[in-house]
C-alpha cells in the first residue's frame, strides 16, 4: 500500500467549529435550529434557522373567505390559539365595522385569560422540564390540562377552539360554567405556594437562571422586543393598558415587572402575570351582563369586506401580536401578514443573547425568550 | 398628533399625510425619503418599529412597503404609525434600514424571501423559511400556485411505476 504523505494534509488550525444545534436535538424544544459557532464551549456566533414550520398560512388565507380563515388562523400559533382568532375578527371587525355585544367581549377576555394562563403554564413545564425540575413540570402541564378541559366543555375543542368570531364569540357560556372556573382557579391558585417552594423561590432554580440571557432595558427597546422579556428590563408595556381592546379598559388589573432583565426575573414576570390573570377572569364574571352574544355577519359565502387596510394588536402571552390585513373589497382578504412576538425574539434578540454564552446554557436562554417555532414560520 | 402631520408635511414635500380615524397616521411617501423620514419619527419617540410588510398591486404595477411604528410607551397611547411607500414591479430594490432600527433584519429577509425584493446593504440576504429559489417569489399575486404544484409534484413517480431494472422512473 502507498502511504500517504502526512505533510500533504493541510493542517488548518481552527479553533473555530461549527455545531448545529436543532430541530433534532436534546436540548431543543420545538421545531427550530441554531447553528452555532463554538471555540471550546463558548458561543462566538448564532444564528437562527426557522422555516421547519412554515406552512404559508398568509399566501394560503388570500385564497379563502374571511370566515374560512379561521380554522387556519388558530393554527399559526399552537399553545395561545385564542389570541391569534382575537386579533383576526377584531382585524374583520374593523374593517367591515362590526359591533360587538358587550356580553361577548367580557367572554372573549376570559377566554384570552384562561388562555394566557395555560399557556404560561406551558412555558413553566417547558422551562423546569428543561433545567430537569420533572415534578413541576408535571404539575404544571396537570393544571393547564384541567383549563383545556373547560375549553373542551366551553368551545367543544381542547386545542383549537376557533371561538371567537367576527361579531362576537359563537355561543353562550354553558350552565354552571361560572363555578367550574372558579373551581379550577382554586384548585390552581392554591398550589401557588407549593411551585414557589419547589421552583420560583428554589435555590437550584435561582442559580441557574440568575444572570442568565441578560439584556438592558435599552438593548430590549433596540431589538423590537416585547411582552415578558420587556416587562422583566423594568418597561410597563403592555397592550392591554396602552391600547386596550375588548374589555380591560373597565377592568382592574396590574402589570407585574421586574428591573433585571434576566431568565429568572422573566420567569416571575410570568408567575405573577398569572396571578393577574386569575384577578381578570374573577372580575370578568362579577361585572359580565346578561344579553346577546352575537351580532349576526351576512352570509360568509357572499360576504364582501369594503376596500381598506387596518392594523390591530393584542397582547398574546409572548408579547405583542399584531396582524395587518388588506382588503380590496372582494370575498378574500388581498393581503395577510401577522406580526408574532417570537419573530423578533427568535431572530435577532436570541442570537444577540447567545454570544458568550456557554452551549449548556442554549436551552435555558431558549426557553427562557418563551420563543415558539410555529409563530416565526408561519 | 395634528402638530406630527404638519411637521412632517413642512419637512418632507411630496409626503402625503393623513390622519385615519383609529388613531393612526398614514404617510405615503417618496422612496429618497423614508430612510430620513424614519429617523425622523424615531426621533420623536416613535421608536418601536413592529413590522415590515410588503403588498403586491399587481395592477398598479408596483410594491408596497410598510413599516408600522409605535412609541414605546408606558402610559395609553393608542397612536401608530404607518408608513407606506412604493416601488416599481420591474426593477424591486430598495434600500435596508438596520442602521435606524436592527430588529428590520429578518421581516427585510423575510421580505427578499417571499416577494423577491432587494434590499441593499443587508448583511444576510440568504433563505429565511423556503428551501430553494422559485422563478416567481411565492408570495407574489402572479406566482399560480396550482401550477406550481402540478409541475413540482407530478414529477415525483409513485412507489408502484417503478422501471424494469427496479428503480424509480
Amino acid at each position: 500500500m502507498k502511504k500517504f504523505p502526512l505533510s500533504k494534509i493541510k493542517m488548518k488550525m481552527e479553533r473555530e467549529l461549527e455545531l448545529y444545534f436543532g430541530p433534532q436535538h436534546i436540548g431543543m424544544v420545538g421545531n427550530f435550529s441554531i447553528t452555532l459557532q463554538v471555540e471550546g464551549d463558548k458561543i462566538v456566533k448564532a444564528s437562527a434557522n426557522p422555516g421547519w414550520l412554515h406552512r404559508g398560512f398568509e399566501k394560503l388565507m388570500e385564497y379563502r373567505t374571511w370566515i374560512q380563515n379561521f380554522p387556519m388562523v388558530c393554527r399559526i400559533n399552537v399553545i395561545e390559539p385564542d389570541s391569534m382568532e382575537m386579533v383576526y375578527a377584531m382585524a374583520v371587525e374593523k374593517l367591515a365595522g362590526i359591533e360587538v355585544p358587550e356580553r361577548a367581549n367580557y367572554i372573549r377576555v376570559i377566554v384570552l385569560e384562561l388562555s394566557r394562563l395555560a399557556s404560561h403554564l406551558f412555558g413553566c413545564w417547558a422551562y423546569a422540564n428543561m433545567l430537569g425540575f420533572d415534578t413541576v413540570a408535571q404539575w404544571a402541564m396537570y393544571h393547564r390540562d384541567l383549563i383545556l378541559d373547560l375549553f373542551e366543555e366551553l368551545t367543544g375543542a381542547r386545542v383549537y377552539h376557533i371561538y371567537i368570531w367576527p361579531g362576537g364569540v359563537r355561543r353562550d357560556l354553558p350552565e354552571r360554567f361560572k363555578d367550574k372556573v372558579l373551581n379550577t382557579l382554586h384548585t390552581i391558585g392554591s398550589c401557588i405556594p407549593d411551585y414557589d417552594a419547589a421552583f420560583f423561590n428554589n435555590r437550584l432554580f435561582y442559580k441557574r437562571a440568575k444572570n442568565i440571557g441578560k439584556i438592558t432595558k435599552e438593548q430590549a427597546k433596540r431589538l423590537g422586543a416585547t411582552g415578558p422579556i420587556l416587562r422583566a428590563t423594568g418597561l410597563k408595556y403592555d397592550i392591554r393598558k396602552i391600547d386596550p381592546y375588548a374589555m380591560y379598559e373597565k377592568i382592574d388589573f396590574e402589570i407585574p415587572t421586574r428591573e433585571d432583565g434576566d431568565a429568572y426575573s422573566r420567569i416571575w414576570v410570568v408567575r405573577d402575570e398569572m396571578i393577574q390573570s386569575v384577578h381578570i377572569i374573577m372580575q370578568c364574571f362579577e361585572k359580565m351582563p346578561e344579553g346577546e352574544v352575537y351580532n349576526k355577519v351576512p352570509n360568509p359565502f357572499k360576504w364582501k369586506i369594503p376596500k381598506g387596510e387596518t392594523y390591530v394588536r393584542v397582547e398574546s402571552s409572548r408579547g405583542e401580536l399584531g396582524l395587518y390585513l388588506v382588503s380590496n373589497g372582494k370575498d378574500k382578504p388581498y393581503r395577510v401578514h401577522f406580526r408574532t412576538p417570537s419573530y423578533p425574539h427568535g431572530l435577532v434578540l436570541l442570537e444577540k443573547l447567545l454570544e458568550n454564552a456557554s452551549i449548556a446554557d442554549v436551552g435555558n436562554i431558549m426557553i427562557s425568550l418563551y420563543v415558539v417555532a410555529p409563530e416565526i414560520d408561519r | 398628533m395634528n402638530r406630527l402631520k404638519e411637521e412632517i408635511i413642512s419637512s418632507f414635500k411630496g409626503a402625503k399625510v393623513s390622519i385615519c380615524e383609529d388613531n393612526r397616521l398614514a404617510i405615503l411617501a417618496r422612496k429618497e425619503d423614508v430612510f430620513s423620514i424614519l429617523n425622523f419619527l424615531k426621533d420623536k419617540g416613535y421608536d418601536h418599529l413592529e413590522l415590515i410588510s410588503c403588498v403586491d398591486w399587481i395592477n398598479e404595477k408596483e410594491f408596497e412597503l410598510v413599516y408600522i411604528l409605535t412609541p414605546y410607551s408606558e402610559k395609553e397611547m393608542k397612536e401608530h404609525i404607518i408608513l407606506k411607500t412604493r416601488i416599481s414591479r420591474e426593477k424591486p430594490e430598495f434600500k435596508t434600514i438596520i442602521p435606524v432600527f436592527e430588529n428590520a433584519k429578518p421581516y427585510e429577509r423575510e421580505i427578499h424571501e417571499l416577494f423577491g425584493i432587494n434590499f441593499e446593504g443587508h448583511p444576510r440576504l440568504t433563505h429565511l423559511f423556503l428551501e430553494r429559489d422559485y422563478k416567481i417569489p411565492p408570495f407574489r399575486k402572479d406566482f399560480n400556485t396550482r401550477e406550481y404544484v402540478k409541475e413540482f409534484f407530478e414529477k415525483i413517480p409513485f412507489v408502484e411505476d417503478k422501471n424494469e431494472n427496479g428503480k424509480r422512473a
